[in-house]
């Protein structure tokens, strides 16, 4: 059973805490998989779905919202991922005005960058983890990551063919 | 946010439209943009820089560079402070519903005809191919996120280089070994570049 508030409070504090689309994955995957609401497995559907999906990657967390919580996760992730930016542009913007261009905002968020683009590794292999490091499992993640180097095979394209895959051998 | 939206920065030939007509082009750039963020990105500067004239280069540039210190999704900052440079409260308010509602209402429906087939056999036979292809392209995305980051730290030198991979490193493995909350791994890496960073600067503008 999941506590509404508690998930809201969960997905806010993500948001607030982190800036860019995923830069909340780290947060979110600690907090939710401690609870257990969240597997392993859901983060990486939720995932997919936000790649599939149109708008920016930042709504896969809807997706997520909705498979621990039906409905009512959705929406609430949707209030807890759009109010951050809103209230804080709309109260402390005169801060930004002054602060942005500083070189320890630069490198704070050089920072920032650096430690989620670390721990999105973990991430990943811990997602691995649960899926196993079969030869077939590698053989695909390989492939998706050749694909997708290319940049000139679509995202879509690149799971559906992973999809084929799976009901192919599995 | 006057400080943003001081009378000589207002561009010249802003086009002038309704509210209506506000939602019906962020819902457009949100349903359209496949891909991703930096999709999404390239129709917001079509449309505000290029069609609208909303906002000159440099504004959407530094725009852009506030987003990146705004908690949550940069794109949504972008979306809230381009619709209040257009119409106020009202503008941040119909460009940021009609960037998300369309594009969160499709991910909910996808979300929830896969959850209906998600014990399939068929559906979970194809999901055993894609999770290994999704954590492909997440790491791909962890490079992509990485690069520019590294490329500027090795533009600033050794000792900048050095740090970044320092940091970067440092807080895989405080992740994958240590088990450190997130949330301190995230901002104690930044609160240090950024100390870093400013100390840097600091003592080259004072040289000896």
């Amino acid at each position: 059973m999941t506590d509404p508030l508690a998930l809201f409070w969960i997905m806010f504090r993500a948001a607030l805490l982190s800036t860019s689309g995923t830069g909340n994955l780290p947060i979110l995957h600690q907090d939710l998989l401690a609870r257990g609401w969240a597997t392993e497995r859901q983060f990486a559907e939720a995932l997919a779905i936000g790649q599939i999906s149109p708008g920016p990657t930042g709504l896969w967390v809807i997706s997520l919202g909705y498979l621990v919580d039906g409905l009512r996760g959705a929406a609430l992730t949707l209030l807890a991922i759009v109010l951050p930016p809103l209230l804080v542009l709309l109260l402390v913007h005169g801060i930004y005005a002054r602060w942005g261009d500083h070189p320890a905002t630069q490198g704070f968020v050089r920072g920032l960058g650096l430690a989620v683009s670390g721990i999105f590794v973990v991430v990943m292999a811990r997602i691995m983890n649960s899926a196993g490091w079969t030869p077939i499992n590698l053989m695909i993640m390989l492939g998706a990551v050749a694909l997708g180097a290319t940049r000139r095979v679509p995202v879509l394209l690149i799971l559906v063919l992973a999809a084929l895959v799976g009901i192919g051998l599995f | 946010m006057k400080d943003l939206q001081s009378p000589a920065e207002q561009p010249r030939r802003a086009a002038r439209v309704s509210l209506w007509r506000l939602l019906w082009i962020w819902m457009t750039i949100g349903v359209q943009s496949f891909g991703g963020g930096s999709a999404t990105l390239y129709l917001i500067r079509r449309a505000a820089v290029e069609r609208y004239g909303w906002l000159t280069e440099d504004e959407f540039t530094r725009y852009w560079g506030i987003c990146q210190i705004t908690p949550g999704i940069n794109i949504l900052s972008m979306v809230i402070l381009i619709g209040w440079r257009v119409a106020g409260v009202l503008g941040a308010s119909f460009a940021l519903i009609g960037l998300v509602a369309p594009s969160a209402a499709i991910t909910v429906a996808l979300t929830s005809v896969y959850a209906h087939f998600r014990q399939a056999s068929l559906v979970r036979a194809a999901i055993a191919g894609v999770v290994p292809a999704t954590v492909g392209l997440g790491l791909l995305l962890s490079y992509t996120m990485v690069r520019p980051l590294l490329n500027a730290a090795r533009r600033d030198g050794r000792g900048s280089t050095a740090a970044a991979g320092i940091l970067l490193l440092g807080s895989a493995l405080a992740a994958a070994v240590a088990r450190a909350p997130a949330v301190g791994i995230l901002w104690s890496a930044g609160a240090l570049s950024a100390f870093l960073q400013w100390q840097r600067l600091a003592r080259r503008r004072r040289p000896q």
